[in-house]
């Protein structure tokens, strides 16, 4: 074989060992978390990256590198840059026992529907909260059956029914901790995020 | 009793998460970009729902970002092959599992509340390893 009938097989050689591998960034809001190496090449590893900004290989043993002065490469920057947006969350509170809106959540339907305007492929979730007044099943049951009123008072306001879903979460995400079986005006509340 | 309890079951499987239930949605695309249900080839355009088990598919040009209902965010880059193998999520406790498997290609990730929902309930697979995702920001390429 002649050297020149070498080249192509070299080269085929390397791209054949062009690693896939990982980069670790920074998370939005400036801290980060961590991606372990569970597996390699079918054998468990011990491997996690910690460190933001290290480039990982995955196969054979993991090399985990800083990514140094150069940073991303273009492509991997264009596709971080391609993310969407974060859901943006906004909070609704209604006069007890009714759906008639607090004068103060009234503005906040008008930045709700300028958020989905500029959401190509927006999706809605309306969710239900309550206070820790009664027990975690009912509160479960309450906060969905509010959810659901909620959506439908939207969908009649012109908001469009089909991107639309609700979900109760009940009294797992109080705005405001407090005891058990405490009423408060502030964790009833209806939560709409938009993705 | 069995065929009972397991019929009870079944029934709270549902109302948890239904088959066939949205898990994510496109948000926008470029090129060459479909969503592979079985053997359904469908047009990645923005608002198109995605389920667990769709493939992600796009050519030399496409590209697909997407948000999923756990607030996870995915952007595919050009000539990429991914499943959504996995994605369980219980909207009220907001706990799951969510696995990915990248064949080949590119693609961002920014976790949501599947990872932060337990220790590796987030995974991604690639040809030749395993990830727990354990809240963040990352990207994942495999050459062809």
């Amino acid at each position: 074989m002649r050297l020149r009938d070498l080249v192509p097989l070299v080269a085929f050689a390397l791209a054949g060992c062009a690693h896939s591998s990982m980069v670790l960034l920074p998370d939005e809001d400036g801290g980060h978390g961590q991606v372990a190496i569970l597996e390699s090449d079918g054998k468990p590893t011990e491997a996690v990256v910690t460190d933001a900004n290290s480039r990982a290989t995955l196969g054979g043993s993991p090399s985990i590198k800083p990514l140094g002065a150069s940073g991303l490469k273009a492509d991997e920057a264009a596709l971080v840059g391609d993310l969407p947006p974060p859901p943006k969350s906004f909070t609704l509170y209604f006069l007890e026992g009714t759906t008639e809106m607090t004068p103060e959540s009234a503005p906040v339907l008008e930045e709700l529907r300028a958020e989905i305007a500029k959401r190509p492929g927006a999706e809605v979730q309306v969710t239900g909260h309550t206070d820790t007044v009664g027990n975690d099943a009912d509160n479960d049951a309450l906060s969905q059956k509010r959810a659901e009123e909620i959506l439908n008072l939207l969908a009649s306001k012109g908001f469009d029914r089909s991107i639309m879903s609700a979900v109760g979460r009940g009294e797992r995400e109080l705005k405001v901790p407090t005891g058990d079986n405490v009423s408060s005006p502030v964790n009833r509340r209806v939560e709409v995020i938009v993705r | 009793m069995v065929a009972k309890s397991l019929f009870l079951m079944s029934l709270t499987a549902l109302a948890v998460f239904p088959a066939h239930a949205e898990i994510a949605r496109v948000k926008s695309s470029s090129g060459s970009a479909i969503v592979q249900r079985g053997t359904n080839h469908i047009p990645a355009k923005s608002g198109q729902e995605l389920l667990a088990g769709d493939y992600l598919v796009t050519g030399k040009d496409g590209r697909i970002a997407l948000t999923f209902i756990d607030n996870t965010r995915f952007a595919v880059g050009p000539n990429s092959r991914i499943a959504v193998s996995t994605f369980e999520y219980d909207r009220t406790r907001q706990t799951g599992s969510f696995v990915t498997q990248v064949d080949r290609g590119s693609l961002a990730i920014v976790s949501g509340k599947i990872a932060k929902s337990g220790r590796d309930a987030m995974k991604v697979r690639t040809p030749n390893s395993l990830l727990g995702v354990r809240g963040t920001r990352f990207i994942v390429e495999v050459p062809k």
